[in-house]
């Protein structure tokens, strides 16, 4: 199930919200989360909940055996077993068939590819319970004495299957003792709807200029882009870039809202991406609860001893880029933005803000946008056929032309949309809004609040109405 | 990475990456409770409108059939432990939830009104739907008749290395079967070839919206070789015919979006010059081609308008040396506020619905001495009714008034005597050409290319036929569809046709 669906929105949800304040105890309360959290995935995977299951029992036994043997080879033993055993459930699940594929290709064998279907959030779940293992390996955290708190942590449905990557120091405390406010009732409410809005209203409709220009991405159906002009394969790139952030933080911003309204304060996962103006930045800002993840677990874990700080920044990015999927233009995605990183890192930090504001912008821009080019096509010929439409050199050899009418039409169509995205991607609202709070008295703030909830009633009906146009609505991110 | 200098282990960055903290302004302390206040405020709206909410999804009457989809809807899926561990059974909930959401197609149009927001239509503005790709240029072998034909677009007609041509004609197939084949009891079938994928674009021309669907080409090679085919198991003195009309892109297209659609009339000719001498063309392009101000192609849905299959059947009548009435002797009848399957084709585009036509169709003077019967698909009698039907929801499915469907076969018997029976093997568009030469041939009979389960040369044979007229869309000549048609000639061979009608009475 996805939470952009009317099922989930109106029966799933209201179900679940009315059990969870029917209890008076955190304890049944708690109880409800789990349930609602294991039917909720079992919705998606009625097999694979068992591994979820599985997941959550191996890691608060290992993180048991840590906090056991404290200080020991023991702990260390443990945490290796489950380290091993977490990476490989994530490696048979989700790349064997990648693995198989380029061993054929590479020895030219024939190994029958096996079809395993990819549990749905497995690559979220697995790194929340890595982490916490790792965590409680360094005594960061405290090891979980009750599984059934621990599974409430890894199971919590607003953060199951698309993030963000909660990690159990977030969430540690209120696992133990929380409560929902109303203020937090009110403004979990609100940050969902918006999320929703995200979701629904931007990002599923600049998918539908993708789809008509680039295919079915998301399916690996790409159309033929070799004649694509040279300003469509721009317009339709920019186009991708704000559907991948408007679809991954709507659903964010939807999970943080949940989590708030049950009493959880998830850390945020976005800051306003686009605003950047380096690539390093960009990376601080953009799926946060993942970067932070493999600087904190991967990066400062001298696996290739101190020394060696561009071996460890080459496999930081070479994962970040596999975690994304099983296929080889995640890997080149990845290594993309961990060369740019290095430049950065060469060039030095100092330097770069030397340089002028506009031409940050335009060479941090220009490398996103372009490298959610390399993300968005698996397919080789066809990100070939991206790299010559947007260089300009298509024109020459497709003779792909510098515009097209079929561009231009889609562009005045959705102009209002697409500058709307590009607008609510910077914090200019939020400006708004700070400006009004911080300069008015309780009126204004009072009226501006009701102004907000009238907007979101309003954004709710206007994504519903929206959501029975689409039988069909994957979330980006929910395979990853 | 970042060059910030988190020691290792640390997972204490909470505030990292936050959205800008709240600065403790000199009145947030008073703030407090105004915040509590307005935060219960929140709530006291929010909850009653999320409860209409739910009941409004939840508690009213689910929605059965979509006519704008023209299908039935889902059903609530069937429970069965297989079904439940393929994930199809909760899957299907869902799927039914939103599918049978109630007034389905009243906020389906509310949330296509909602889109006209995202950007500006003006009045010479051009929607594009769907995957529209320029159709790959050749360099042109033009034949002399091609040479003489193609003055508009300098699109090339080397049919057989066309590719786009069958991805094309896909969705063709589909839109025909969806809003026709069948009648509205069995809308079942429909359900999964119902996708708007062909690429349609919408234009403003004297201030009507018009949906284009447009064309792709093909090689035709199926059609060329089957009716060669036919051609030489066929005595001499049966004529054949072949009429190929063009889509309506083919005269109202922007110049602009010349590159995206392929030269029709070219595509036809050339295909028509691999025919075998002994079939006849009619050339139906050039015809409709003078008409084009008058309304021979509907705005609003994807056939021709009644009228343009008036021009198309005079110029076969021409053709096979029939007699042929003029339009005055016909009784016009219209069905006003049409809105056809453009509508879905183009995404839902609200300037077509709002833009709704008029469908007029032309009775016979001898309508009432003619007779209908209509048979199943292997010729099995079924009933005696009329030409011209009355259709459900006429505003959406005026098409079908033409004998309400493809999926059948159907015998026109008029109160000519000239000896000359015809057969018509058409997809769709064929449909409206019968009713126009109800005083040209004693008998007509009318099958679908696609859903014909006998043998195309006994079945010609034994009834005792004098004319085969093969009446179709480009779509269907070059596409799809025309793949069906080696199977009429070598299926169900040697078979003894009865045509139990006759047994009957």
């Amino acid at each position: 199930m996805v939470f952009a669906d009317l099922f989930f929105l109106y029966a799933f949800l209201p179900l679940c919200l009315l059990f969870y304040f029917a209890c008076k105890k955190l304890k049944t309360k708690n109880t409800v989360l789990i349930i609602f959290s294991l039917v909720f995935y079992a919705w998606g995977e009625p097999l694979y909940v068992l591994l979820l299951l599985f997941s959550a029992a191996f890691n608060w036994f290992i993180g048991g055996l840590i906090g056991k043997y404290q200080g020991q080879t023991k702990a260390k033993t443990a945490l290796a077993a489950g380290v091993i055993v977490d990476v490989l459930l994530l490696v048979v699940f989700k790349y064997t068939g990648f693995l198989v594929e380029n061993l054929n290709g590479l020895l030219h064998i024939g190994i029958p590819v096996p079809n395993i279907s990819l549990p749905i959030g497995i690559s979220f779940f697995t790194f929340q319970a890595i982490s916490y293992i790792i965590d409680c390996y360094w005594e960061t955290v405290t090891p979980q004495k009750s599984f059934k708190k621990f599974l409430l942590y890894l199971s919590l449905f607003p953060q199951l299957i698309a993030g963000p990557i909660v990690r159990y120091s977030v969430v540690e405390k209120e696992i133990e003792k929380r409560r929902s406010t109303a203020v937090d009732i009110s403004e979990g409410a609100m940050r969902f709807i918006v999320g929703l809005a995200k979701k629904v209203i931007i990002a599923n409709n600049l998918y539908a200029i993708v789809t008509q220009f680039y295919g079915d991405v998301n399916k690996n159906q790409y159309a033929d882009i070799s004649s694509l002009s040279f300003l469509g394969t721009w317009f339709v790139v920019i186009c991708y870039s704000l559907y991948v952030y408007f679809d991954f933080s709507g659903y964010s911003d939807m999970a943080i809202g949940l989590g708030r309204m049950f009493g959880f304060h998830f850390n945020e996962n976005f800051n306003y991406p686009f605003i950047c103006k380096t690539i390093s930045e960009f990376w601080q800002r953009w799926h946060i609860s993942l970067s932070s993840f493999f600087r904190d677990y991967l990066f400062y874990v001298p696996i290739f001893g101190k020394t060696r700080k561009y071996l460890n920044l080459f496999l930081v990015w070479f994962c970040t880029g596999l975690w994304h999927g099983a296929a080889w233009n995640f890997i080149f995605w990845g290594l993309y933005f961990g060369l740019f990183l290095l430049l950065e890192i060469k060039i030095g930090k100092k330097r770069m803000k030397k340089w002028p504001l506009v031409l940050t912008h335009i060479y941090s821009k220009l490398v996103i946008v372009i490298g959610f080019g390399i993300f968005c096509f698996s397919d080789m010929t066809q990100l070939g056929n991206f790299f010559l439409n947007i260089s300009g050199i298509g024109m020459f050899v497709n003779g792909t032309g510098f515009a097209d009418p079929i561009t231009w039409s889609a562009f005045v169509k959705n102009i209002f949309l697409v500058i709307f995205a590009i607008a609510v991607s910077t914090p200019i609202l939020q400006q708004i809004k700070k400006f009004f709070f911080e300069w008015g008295n309780n009126v204004v703030y009072i009226t501006g609040k009701m102004a907000g909830v009238v907007g979101c009633m309003l954004l709710l009906i206007a994504c519903s109405i929206m959501l029975v146009d689409s039988t069909n609505n994957p979330f980006l991110y929910f395979r990853f | 990475m970042d060059n910030n200098n988190t020691p290792v282990g640390a997972t204490q960055h909470p505030s990292e990456g936050q959205a800008p903290k709240k600065k403790k302004s000199f009145n947030s302390y008073k703030r407090a409770s105004v915040k509590q206040f307005s935060s219960v405020l929140s709530i006291l709206i929010m909850l009653p409108v999320f409860v209409v909410m739910i009941v409004f999804f939840t508690c009213f009457p689910r929605s059965e059939v979509s006519q704008i989809e023209k299908r039935t809807l889902a059903k609530f899926p069937e429970f069965t432990i297989e079904n439940y561990f393929n994930g199809s059974f909760t899957n299907g909930i869902n799927q039914w939830f939103t599918d049978t959401a109630p007034f389905r197609d009243d906020l389906k149009n509310n949330g296509n009104g909602l889109k006209a927001f995202f950007g500006i239509t003006t009045q010479d503005s051009v929607n594009v739907v769907g995957d529209i790709k320029k159709v790959p240029k050749k360099t042109t072998k033009k034949t002399d008749e091609t040479s003489k034909a193609s003055q508009v677009s300098e699109q090339a007609s080397q049919a057989s290395t066309q590719t786009s041509g069958t991805e094309a004609s896909k969705p063709e197939s589909s839109a025909q079967e969806s809003s026709q084949t069948v009648p509205q009891k069995n809308y079942r079938e429909l359900d999964a070839e119902y996708t708007v994928e062909n690429g349609v674009i919408v234009v403003n021309q004297d201030g009507h919206y018009r949906g284009l669907e447009m064309f792709g080409g093909g090689s035709g090679n199926a059609y060329v070789d089957s009716l060669n085919s036919l051609r030489s198991n066929l005595d001499s003195k049966i004529n054949i015919y072949s009429m190929i009309v063009p889509l309506a892109s083919e005269y109202y297209t922007p110049a602009n979006f010349d590159s995206y659609t392929a030269n029709q009339k070219e595509y036809i000719d050339e295909l028509s010059s691999r025919l075998d001498s002994g079939i006849k063309t009619v050339d139906a392009a050039t015809v409709l081609g003078k008409h084009t101000e008058e309304n021979i192609y509907c705005r609003t849905d994807h056939h021709w308008m009644p009228l343009g299959a008036y021009y198309a059947a005079q110029e076969f009548a021409k053709v096979a040396g029939v007699d042929f009435k003029e339009l005055s002797t016909f009784k016009p009848e219209t069905i006003e506020g049409f809105v056809g399957t453009m509508y879905a084709f183009s995404g839902g585009d609200v300037n077509i619905k709002n833009d709704p036509e008029d469908f007029t169709y032309y009775i016979p003077d001898n309508y009432e001495k003619c007779k209908t019967d209509f048979y199943d698909t292997d010729f099995t009698y079924d009933y005696t009714g009329s030409y011209f039907k009355q259709v459900g929801d006429p505003q959406s499915n005026a098409y079908l008034t033409f004998f309400g469907g493809d999926e059948q076969i159907v015998k026109l018997r008029t109160d000519v005597k000239n000896g000359r029976k015809l057969i018509l093997i058409k997809d769709s568009y064929g449909n409206a050409l019968p009713g126009y030469l109800t005083n040209s041939f004693e008998e007509i009979y009318i099958v679908d290319m696609r859903y014909f389960k006998l043998n195309l040369v006994d079945f010609i044979k034994q009834m005792g036929i004098t004319d085969v007229l093969f009446g179709m869309v480009t779509y269907s000549a070059f596409g799809n569809n025309s793949y069906e048609l080696p199977d009429l000639l070598t299926q169900a061979q040697g078979e003894t046709i009865v045509d139990n009608y006759d047994s009957e009475a």
